[in-house]
């Protein structure tokens, strides 16, 4: 279906935005913001494979499978454990290195 | 104007917040464009009837997780500019550009996407049965992850002793 590819393809590129913060940057925020926006697009992928369509006279439904009702559910809480886990590392590292730079916070011992 | 036209339009708004989420030097503007991106995706799923999802989507990630950025982007304040790394960058670019790019087209190319999931099978077995490999490897991730902790609690408890005794 249109609308299945659609939100597919949005799924790819922000799961490549949120790649590329991860690679490229090293602010450990921006990178916590690229696994947000990963697991975001990891949510849409599971949404449009369980999305069905059906057409019945003119009228077009939309049918949801028990994949796409339960997974990104689960997937919107682990994210959200992961990401508040993340930025409480973040600042307990920010109080000894003082830096939110991952180049800087490398070195384990100061 | 059709839903595909608006469905575009909004997809090129979170894209868009996205990518200036990640690329504005001022941490704040980023946040407040993660939150523009949060309400393009409720916004969509809205379109495609997930209603449920995309309220929780716009409480969980648009509220509750922005607010714990707030708070973080705050407690960090006084930080100097990442400086640019053109080699980094290219690297991710290019390493990014080929992965969606082949991505993109195993979709388009494939055609008739399969849906996954039944809905005509009971719900809690259809349930284990997707879950099965994920509940797997979830349970060998806390086992590595407890064994891990216990040694360095116990590498942690060796050299508290040998200071103590020193």
């Amino acid at each position: 279906m249109m609308d299945q590819i659609v939100l597919l393809i949005l799924a790819i590129v922000l799961f490549g935005v949120g790649l590329y913060a991860l690679l490229g940057k090293r602010n450990v925020i921006k990178i916590l913001m690229g696994i947000e926006i990963m697991t975001i697009a990891a949510n849409l992928v599971f949404i449009a494979l369980g999305t069905e369509f059906q057409t019945i006279g003119d009228e077009t439904f939309i049918w949801f499978t028990e994949f796409a009702l339960v997974f990104p559910l689960i997937s919107l809480a682990v994210g959200a454990a992961v990401m508040a886990l993340g930025l409480a590392l973040v600042i307990n590292n920010y109080r000894h290195a003082k830096s939110v730079d991952t180049d800087e916070m490398a070195t384990l011992k100061r | 104007m059709s839903l595909i036209v608006w469905i575009s339009i909004v997809m090129a708004l979170a894209i868009l917040a996205a990518v200036f989420a990640i690329e504005s030097k001022n941490l704040m503007i980023a946040v407040i464009s993660l939150i523009v991106m949060n309400f393009a995706i409720w916004i969509i799923l809205l379109m495609f009837e997930a209603t449920l999802l995309a309220w929780i989507q716009l409480i969980v990630y648009g509220g509750g997780l922005t607010a714990l950025f707030v708070v973080v982007v705050s407690l960090t304040e006084n930080q100097k500019d990442e400086t640019f790394d053109w080699t980094r960058t290219t690297i991710a670019l290019a390493v990014v550009a080929i992965i969606v790019s082949l991505l993109i087209w195993v979709v388009v190319d494939y055609g008739n996407i399969p849906i996954v999931g039944d809905p005509s099978t009971q719900f809690p077995a259809s349930i284990w049965e997707n879950r099965v490999t994920d509940i797997i490897l979830q349970a060998v991730l806390f086992l590595a992850t407890s064994i891990a902790i216990g040694v360095l609690f116990l590498q942690h408890k060796k050299k508290h002793k040998e200071v103590t005794k020193s």
